[in-house]
């Protein structure tokens, strides 16, 4: 996802007041996918929304100590957002890899027992015992209901995550927060 | 996890400055973070070069308007292309640590499968180790290092004329 220009930016002004900027842009892009991304089938727009928390959580990361302190809490749940997503991510990569990995094995097999068959009439069931991955589909079926139901737990987490970061008023706290101006240096952040 | 450097901001610094230093800073602990990338017994290594190339491509791009842009796009692609090339051995690395930790609370008699799934992921990752030589040694050939540097040095300059 190409991230949205930032305009007005000046590299002779203020460090805080650029950033500013970037971090208002950033938050509005995340919370743009909502409620897009309520939905487990909008793949895409979950992926998005994890590459969005990414480059929110990067700037607070990196500039959040010129904030108000809510910046600082901020950061912290933009990871968590951003984590959770990526391991619904990892879930939406690995399922269909497992899938195509478990079919590729299940095709090799048929094609050993076609083979195997040779003129006969019909398949000897007999024959499955020389299925040359016959003691793997097994394995990789557990596999896949595995992914899929984590899947749907993780994705439960997060919309249960969502809902508290709105329930605590995360946007409209993390727009104050990048108003005011820090003193003085605040403890560094990483 | 290799620890990134911590980085104390000002708000009234000035932004181009704050890039200058903090691009040094990322800079600085990608290339510490290369030695020993390509060993597969240590997995972590990766991750961590995978981070800091992370860490380094957000600040560059934090600071974008600070750096003169003919060189900035072509370092910006080149950073980018590196990071490609960790993911390349950092993703099955991942997905073979997390089928082993699965394997173990399996029954015996569903173990073949995702045995046979990690030898696949086995040669995935020495594909994406080859991947990540062959970029490590572009980015050598490239001078990446020195273009990160002289981007830096750029927006310190840039501070000082203006």
């Amino acid at each position: 996802m190409k991230a949205r220009r930032v305009k007005g930016l000046d590299p002779d002004a203020m460090l805080a007041d650029n950033a500013e900027q970037i971090v208002r842009v950033r938050l509005d892009e995340l919370c743009g996918f909502m409620p897009t991304a309520a939905d487990p089938a909008e793949v895409v727009a979950l992926h998005d929304m994890r590459i969005a928390a990414k480059r929110l959580r990067y700037i607070l990361e990196v500039t959040g100590p010129c904030f108000g302190p809510y910046a600082r809490t901020a950061t912290k749940l933009v990871k968590d957002v951003q984590d959770l997503l990526g391991e619904i991510h990892d879930c939406d990569v690995q399922i269909p890899e497992t899938a195509a990995f478990a079919e590729g094995l299940l095709a090799a097999d048929a094609a050993a027992l076609h083979v195997a068959a040779g003129a006969a009439e019909d398949l000897d069931p007999a024959l499955l015992k020389q299925a040359p991955h016959a003691r793997e589909h097994a394995g990789l079926a557990v596999l896949q209901a595995h992914l899929r139901a984590r899947r749907l737990l993780l994705f439960d987490r997060f919309l249960e995550l969502w809902a508290d970061l709105e329930r605590k008023g995360f946007r409209a706290r993390l727009e104050y927060a990048a108003g005011e101006r820090a003193d003085v240096f605040n403890e560094p952040q990483r | 996890m290799a620890k990134a450097q911590d980085i104390d901001v000002a708000p009234d610094e000035p932004y181009r400055l704050a890039a200058a230093r903090i691009v040094r800073m990322r800079t600085g602990e990608l290339f510490e973070s290369a030695d020993g990338v390509l060993d597969t017994r240590d997995i972590e290594r990766v991750h961590d070069m995978r981070v800091a190339t992370r860490r380094l491509r957000a600040v560059l791009e934090i600071f974008a308007p600070c750096f003169p842009q003919s060189e900035f796009k072509g370092v910006l692609s080149d950073v980018k292309q590196l990071a490609d090339a960790l993911g390349e051995r950092r993703d099955p690395d991942v997905h073979i640590d997390a089928l082993q930790s699965f394997a173990k609370a399996l029954l015996a008699a569903n173990k073949p499968g995702v045995v046979r799934l990690v030898e696949d992921m086995r040669a995935r990752q020495t594909r994406g180790n080859e991947v990540l030589a062959a970029a490590l040694e572009r980015t050598h050939e490239r001078g990446l290092h020195e273009r990160l540097l002289a981007l830096a040095d750029a927006a310190d300059a840039e501070d000082e004329a203006a």
